[in-house]
């Protein structure tokens, strides 16, 4: 996965082009480089983050580029293997998003025609394909091409004698901003906000031809009108605006979030699959799947509708799409494997929905409905805000499938994270910042809210953060525990109460440092555990909300304290968009 | 020549409580939209676009609010609030031009900022009936000769609005941590200091204060008509009202008054002029509202009555609450004052059915329960978190 971006106007190419990158790095981050054309091609390329080097901008002239950050799936990150990929000649420049399966075949054949290979990346056939196409226009040289490549792509390529970028795309995103007498072509529509709100959304199959004021869409020889669609995001709402980090950003937007997650759906607007389904599967991966995953113990407590919730990348393997409806969860409806899912329902004729926050998204076009969290672009590669919008959406579905009987109790949903967000973590982060390992235990619906509690902490502390039901922490677990290895436990009055805080007991009782969320009001809790997070005790909806904000502030500050790069957590990228 | 305007939007306001206590004075939503974004607004309107904000207490909330802004500004952090002096020397670095000093939490129309403008080295003026809480101003010829801080008997009724327009070389003697006792040395070492008379200002020292300052503000406001509103409903005046909103038949409103988005106003419900009601707020039937400012999530039930109010978030009413206004001395702290105003409410605050509020001020997550029965508070103060049986 990978962030593209192409830039043909009346500016110097080369700033913009990075500027546009910095926004992309989400996408990846290991590598990045552009490419100008002025009176030839000059390319600059480099390992790291595109903020931390930037290169000497008089180097690369030209009002024309193509641009390009990094996430390594052919060849390590290295200067050689970042895009831009040149031909022989050095005359054709391009760079790609995607995996082309085929290349293997396509570079032994190229190298026994005498073509000469500098990288070890999959892209590196392109613009050596294009040489061997080109007889004097590129978007014909492109069009010729395309049919030899197999896999996912998204591809601007830039020439010496043409004037203009030409794009392709297959299977992976990419979008053309509109404008005045200035194009834009990006992964999405992040870095183009910056300088215009029309944007126009490529199909599989596209190829473009890009000038400064005019673009063509061909689909074969076929000339494509497509409709051009106005952005709401202003620039501003992808800026940090003063906060240390976009995920601390992204949590104070919370209370927002929810409201308006909950808002979107109402009893019309809710898909009609939902009304007379007598099962549900839910696919997703990572955050996303614990959603689901909570969706799952409140549906069938309320509804008494079986719940299937599986992984998308081991949805596959399950040969038959059990169930009546299946619910694909991805922020950026981009997820390679929740969208292979997706379509496996739609070959099966299984009706499916996508609960996405990008419209417009692959997703949204494979699915039969399509529920839109409208969360705002989150950049922080851990994933806050989108995953409280995606709860917002699924707590407003079980409340609508079971009468609106939760109606006033949602609508205090952001005013009970608005709560939280003001309370003081210090011990128990002091507690988590000197661990190596940490377990995470819940009962009931807060069992899959303390798996989204480690996933944070892992994602971005890089502490082992391991969560366990607490029932299961005496099949195996328990054998770890120590006085080294604290414990975050919600231990909230309720049905499983009881059971919860004799659990608790038999942890202390081996030393364990136990950090738990529980009610302000309980003594005896207070008295047992290291450090009492208070917690209103609030309908459960609102209670499953609240704790997962405390658990994301506990990450975000154990995090900060070691120092570490919080946005961009090493090794990791923001969608995955290869299985 | 290009002004930068400073917006000093660190502080609690602790007088404001229970209202500052989850949040900066600079965030109290007055027509519906905080006091910080009425005063960028006037900024904007003056046509200065490079806004620094110094914050401080909650920065959080602030921050997440100025994202919203039309206008990009730059956010610079003040540890300890010291002083307004401290929290300018905090923004130096960012500071490259002449510059605008406001506080964040008072409105200022950008008239008299343009008038301000017009001279450098410059304060806004304005006559105050209690003076003793600002900074008094001794002027001679339209120059200042000096600012007295909140003495304890004024005569004169001069007082400072909080806002200079100063020139960029007096940042460098700044040293004092806070402001009046800098522009005083300014003065002392020479420097004259035009006095500007305000237009319109309007600072909130006192949480009744909040009341005349949202009726100020809602003349601004403009109609729009967002939601669905049922044909029987009679609307009157400037009235505006947001998205998902839903107007019930039979209401009544008069404006000036703004509504939120996604609210639920009841069938017969009366909404007299100079009021706000934030987002997600439910009225339910046959309740008249007049001279309050409804913050976010709250619920009133049937056949209440509530003037001059302001109700934090997600403050809950039983059916027949009584909100009237009347005066009398409270105390505040360790102050005693004077009070005008029906009652003031932090967050959360639950209150049972039919009960009398009068100049009373009720604390943040109070549970007022009159165990069904009549329960009248007059010129009381209620502490956070408290229960009354």
């Amino acid at each position: 996965m990978c962030g593209i971006v192409g830039y043909i106007g009346y500016r110097q190419a080369a700033p913009v082009l990075l500027d546009c990158l910095k926004q992309l790095e989400y996408r990846g981050y290991d590598s990045y480089g552009v490419a100008t054309r002025s009176d030839g091609i000059s390319i600059y390329k480099k390992k790291g983050n595109v903020s931390n080097i930037l290169p000497d901008a008089s180097a690369l002239q030209g009002i024309c580029g193509i641009g390009h950050t990094r996430w390594a799936t052919h060849g390590i990150p290295s200067d050689i293997n970042a895009h831009p990929h040149l031909d022989c000649k050095g005359r054709i420049v391009v760079v790609h998003n995607g995996i082309i399966e085929n290349y293997a075949v396509l570079k032994r054949d190229l190298i026994s025609r005498g073509h000469t290979f500098r990288s070890e990346t999959d892209t590196e056939v392109i613009p050596h394909l294009l040489e061997d196409a080109y007889e004097g226009n590129l978007l014909e040289a492109m069009s010729r091409i395309v049919e030899k490549l197999e896999g996912s792509y998204a591809i601007l390529a830039i020439s010496e004698d043409d004037n203009c970028i030409v794009a392709a795309r297959n299977q992976s995103p990419l979008v053309l901003g509109i404008g005045d007498n200035e194009l834009f072509a990006a992964s999405d529509i992040t870095p183009l906000l910056e300088y215009t709100n029309r944007v126009i959304y490529l199909e599989d199959g596209d190829i473009a031809e890009i000038h400064p004021d005019t673009h063509m869409i061909y689909q074969g020889s076929i000339i494509q009108d497509r409709q051009v669609q106005e952005i709401q995001w202003t620039p501003d709402t992808v800026q940090k605006g003063g906060f240390a980090h976009f995920m601390l950003k992204e949590i104070y937007e919370q209370p927002d979030v929810i409201n308006r997650a909950i808002h979107s759906l109402t009893p019309q607007s809710l898909p009609s699959f939902f009304r007379d389904t007598r099962s549900i599967t839910v696919v997703a991966c990572g955050s996303s799947y614990h959603a689901g995953f909570i969706f799952r113990y409140l549906i069938e407590s309320t509804c008494g509708i079986p719940v299937r919730v599986e992984l998308g990348s081991e949805y596959k393997y399950n040969s038959i799409p059990f169930g009546d409806l299946i619910i694909g969860i991805s922020q950026s409806g981009e997820t390679a494997d929740t969208l292979s899912a997706i379509k496996k329902g739609n070959c099966n004729n299984v009706p499916t929905i996508a609960i996405t926050n990008v419209l417009n998204s692959t997703i949204t076009r494979h699915a039969d409905a399509t529920i839109l969290m409208q969360a705002g672009p989150e950049i922080s590669v851990a994933a806050t805000k989108s995953f409280i919008a995606q709860l917002g959406i699924l707590l407003q579905v079980v409340n609508l499938l079971s009468g609106n009987a939760c109606d006033a109790i949602l609508s205090h949903a952001g005013f009970a994270i608005k709560k939280v967000l003001q309370l003081e973590l210090g011990e128990a982060v002091h507690l988590c910042s000197s661990a190596n390992h940490i377990f995470f235990v819940g009962r009931g619906s807060f069992y899959p809210v303390m798996m989204e509690g480690a996933l944070k902490m892992k994602e971005i502390s890089y502490i082992h953060a391991e969560a366990y039901a607490a029932g299961e922490i005496k099949h195996g677990p328990f054998s770890l525990l120590s006085s080294e290895t604290p414990v975050v436990a919600i231990c909230m009055p309720g049905p499983a109460y009881a059971v919860m805080l004799g659990n608790l007991k038999e942890m202390k009782a081996r030393g364990t440092p136990i950090i738990a969320i529980g009610s302000k009001d309980d003594t005896e809790l207070y008295e047992l555990v290291d450090v009492l997070i208070p917690l209103e005790v609030e309908h459960l909806y609102l209670q499953i909300l609240t704790s997962t904000v405390i658990l994301q502030l506990l990450a975000y500050h154990t995090a900060t304290n070691l120092g570490r790069e919080i946005d961009k957590p090493r090794n990791l990228a923001k969608s995955v968009t290869v299985e | 020549m290009t002004v930068q305007a400073v917006i000093l939007a660190a502080g609690e306001g602790t007088r404001l409580r229970p209202l500052t206590q989850n949040r900066p004075k600079a965030l109290i939503p007055v027509g519906n939209r905080p006091i910080l974004e009425h005063l960028v607004d006037s900024l904007l309107k003056c046509g200065i676009r490079d806004i620094i904000v110094v914050v401080g207490y909650r920065k959080e909330q602030v921050m997440q609010h100025l994202i919203r802004l039309p206008v990009q500004v730059r956010v610079v952090e003040q540890k300890d609030q010291l002083g307004t002096g401290h929290a300018l020397f905090c923004a130096r670095d960012l500071i490259s031009d002449d510059l605008l000093v406001l506080p964040g939490d008072n409105y200022v129309d950008p008239l008299s900022l343009k008038e301000l403008l017009q001279i450098s080295n410059s304060m806004l003026i304005t006559t105050h009936i209690h003076p003793s809480n600002f900074g008094v101003v001794q002027i001679e010829d339209g120059l200042v000769k000096g600012i007295i801080e909140k003495p304890a008997h004024a005569n004169r009724m001069t007082v400072s609005c909080g806002v200079y327009y100063l020139k960029h070389a007096f940042l460098a003697d700044m040293t004092e941590f806070n402001l009046t006792d800098a522009i005083n040395t300014i003065i002392s070492k020479g420097n004259p200091i035009a006095a500007v008379y305000a237009l319109e200002w309007q600072d909130a020292i006192y949480p009744w204060d909040l009341l005349s300052m949202n009726s100020r503000l809602l003349r601004q406001t403009s109609s729009s008509r967002a939601g669905t509103i049922s044909a029987g409903a009679i609307i009157e005046g400037v009235v505006s009202i947001g998205r998902g909103s839903v107007i019930g038949p039979h209401c009544v409103i008069r404006g000036p008054t703004v509504i939120g988005d996604d609210c639920v106003i009841s069938s017969n419900v009366v909404i007299n002029p100079d009021t706000s009601i934030g987002s997600r707020v439910v009225i339910e039937p046959f309740s008249v509202l007049g001279d309050s400012l409804v913050m976010d999530d709250c619920i009133i039930a049937s056949h209440s009555t509530v003037t001059s109010a302001v109700m934090g978030e997600a403050c809950t009413l039983g059916e027949h609450t009584i909100i009237k206004p009347g005066s009398g001395i409270i105390e505040m702290g360790d102050e005693a004052v004077r009070s005008s105003c029906g009652v003031i409410m932090g967050n959360g605050v639950v209150s049972s059915p039919m009960i009398i509020y009068e100049n009373s001020i009720v604390g943040n997550d109070c549970q007022i329960d009159g165990n069904n029965g009549p329960l009248r508070l007059r010129s009381k103060v209620i502490p956070d978190h408290t229960r009354v049986m």
